[in-house]
């Protein structure tokens, strides 16, 4: 009989979902704002800068880049956990996906705020 | 080809588990369509966040990228990564619903309708892409 | 096409069945056998005259006949069913290919090892032995407290192979197993804490990505897919009011 006392709680299942509601809003306006807004379709620099410039869009971008990275990296650890890991893989699998979205949330991070200086200096 | 799917690798097996709707009902085929429209938006994001590293060189470095990105292929390409979007998100909300015990039994409608509205937003959406 | 009896007219029908014995039919193939059919014609009818006729080594197994006894599972065209009641002119092709379930081990030919899918029970609360209706004095069993069951369930293991997770990830407890566990829970045979002490974990009611195929196979109406989501949906409230009242 498998021993049910030593398996870890989780209920990572619900962040995917909350994420994914934010994610209708937040990325709905991120295509719309980026592709069908200005006049030909996608931002040129100038544009970028003058859309990034608005303290309340650098406040939106970074909360969109966070949970949209949150909910792709437990994404895939849903798509690995659905293969025969042992506890330990398992372990490797949430550390290596948590440092890939610390880096990608870091860099974006840092994206953003290196535009919104260089908009409020223009 | 005889190998019973217990006695493949891990791998073959999930290839085969995962991917392939045939036989399967509706519920299987937006399995599949959230797990192939997941691993493209993320591996889309990853790309994306060093394309947008080009910002960093300024207007020479962005304005010429865009100017590419604007041709007519690359706007197709928009066009699938929309479409990835629009599956991925409506399914998303299918799965949170039913997921939560709401509406388990009219899981194929939902599913169906929802496939529908995408494909209303996905015309309008290309629409937008090759005429702005 | 020959005669046209009471079930029809009769049709020959070429069955390719997967075999498999270690050592002896390794690596495994398919057997191509063919057979008479009419309308009535089960799969398992046709293994059976194929085992009488053609290949006594063939192996399957089935007990009832009548869809009540859930030993006939297997894959006809790729889609789970029971053998005993899968009618062989109503596969949609004159080649039908026959396979074991997939999700449990393979012993031989079409028959799995039940053993890790029989185990998914009575933790989820569930005893395999059915209630003793007429005969209260009966005696039970050493290691059998009482005599219940979940009624519907056949434990078939025809859910388990339709499902994707289960077809990769051994460790996942699976339709039947959390369907029971949602079971007890409801019946009240099970206290939440224990119920949830055995699906709240990755392997778990959480693994479940709500394809759903679960239900379109089940030949028992058990539609464990809803009985999963809604499994979830305790657990979730039971988690959400938890976190509101330490808070
Ligand atoms: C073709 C459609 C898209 C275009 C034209 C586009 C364009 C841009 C541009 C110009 C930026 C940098 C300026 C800013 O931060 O607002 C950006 C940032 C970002 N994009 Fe997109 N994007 C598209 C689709 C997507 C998709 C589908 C995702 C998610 C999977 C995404 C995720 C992000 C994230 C997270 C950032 C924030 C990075 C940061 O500010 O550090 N984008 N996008
Ligand atoms: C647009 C709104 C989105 C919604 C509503 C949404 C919703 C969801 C939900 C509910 C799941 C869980 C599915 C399950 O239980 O099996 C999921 C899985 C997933 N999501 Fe999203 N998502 C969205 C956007 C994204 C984006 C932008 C990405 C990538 C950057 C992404 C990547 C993934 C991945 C990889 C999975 C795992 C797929 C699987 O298990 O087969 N999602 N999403
Ligand atoms: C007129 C004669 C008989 C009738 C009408 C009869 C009827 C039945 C019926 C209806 C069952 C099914 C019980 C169930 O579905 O659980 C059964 C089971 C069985 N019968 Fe008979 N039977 C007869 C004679 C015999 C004889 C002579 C033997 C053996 C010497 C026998 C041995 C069995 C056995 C071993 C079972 C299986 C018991 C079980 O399922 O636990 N029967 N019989
Ligand atoms: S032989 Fe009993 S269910 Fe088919």
């Amino acid at each position: 009989m498998r021993s049910i006392e030593e398996k870890r709680r989780s209920g990572i299942w619900i962040w995917q979902a909350v994420t994914g509601v934010l994610l209708v809003i937040l990325l709905s306006l991120h295509m719309i704002v980026h592709h069908f807004v200005v006049e030909g379709g996608l931002r040129t620099y100038e544009q970028v800068l003058a859309y990034i410039g608005n303290p309340l869009v650098v406040v939106i971008e970074i909360v969109f880049l966070i949970v949209v990275t949150f909910h792709a990296m437990l994404g895939v650890r849903a798509i690995l956990f659905d293969l025969p890991l042992t506890e330990r893989q398992k372990t490797l699998v949430t550390r290596a996906l948590t440092a890939v979205g610390l880096v990608v949330g870091a860099w974006g991070i840092f994206l953003a705020l290196w535009l919104f200086r260089m908009a409020r200096m223009a | 080809m005889a190998v019973p799917i217990q006695h493949k690798s891990p791998a073959a097996r999930a290839v085969q588990a995962w991917f392939n709707p045939l036989k399967r009902s509706a519920g299987f085929l937006a399995f599949v369509l959230m797990r192939i429209t997941g691993i493209g938006l993320v591996v889309y994001l990853l790309i994306h966040m060093v394309v947008i590293g080009n910002l960093l060189r300024g207007p020479a470095g962005w304005d010429s990228l865009i100017q590419t990105m604007k041709s007519p292929w690359v706007l197709a390409l928009d066009v699938v990564l929309i479409a990835g979007i629009l599956i991925h998100m409506l399914n998303g909300l299918r799965v949170t619903i039913i997921g939560l015990g709401f509406g388990t039994q009219s899981h194929k409608g939902i599913f169906w309708t929802l496939m529908a509205v995408a494909v209303l937003l996905l015309a309008y959406s290309a629409w937008l892409v090759f005429t702005k | 096409m020959t005669n046209n009896g009471f079930f029809g007219p009769k049709k020959t029908i070429t069955l390719k069945v997967l075999r498999y014995k270690p050592g002896a039919i390794d690596p495994p193939r398919y057997d191509t056998f063919r057979v008479e059919a009419n309308a009535v014609t089960t799969v398992l009818d046709a293994l059976e005259e194929i085992k009488a006729t053609q290949d006594s080594s063939l192996l399957y197994r089935h007990s009832c006949h009548p869809a009540s006894c859930g030993t006939c599972g297997m894959r006809v065209n790729g889609r789970e069913q029971l053998g005993c009641v899968a009618r062989l002119l109503e596969q949609g092709s004159d080649v039908v290919v026959v396979e074991p379930l997939a999700s449990a081990p393979l012993i031989a030919d079409l028959v799995v090892d039940m053993t890790p899918f029989a185990e998914r029970f009575a933790p989820a609360g569930m005893r395999l032995v059915r209630e003793s209706e007429f005969n209260p004095e009966a005696e039970t069993p050493v290691g059998v407290e009482t005599f219940t069951r979940y009624e519907d369930c056949i434990e078939c293991n025809i859910c388990l192979s339709a499902c994707p997770v289960a077809n990769t990830n051994p460790a996942f407890i699976g339709p039947a197993g959390l369907a029971a566990a949602y079971r007890a829970l409801v019946t009240g045979e099970r206290s939440p804490a224990e119920v949830f002490a055995y699906v709240d974990h990755d392997d778990g009611v959480w693994r479940c990505h709500s394809a759903m195929e679960c239900s379109a196979v089940c030949p028992s109406n058990v539609d464990p897919g809803h009985k999963i989501m809604a499994l979830r949906r305790e657990l979730v409230t039971y988690k959400v009011k938890r976190f509101f009242k330490r808070g």
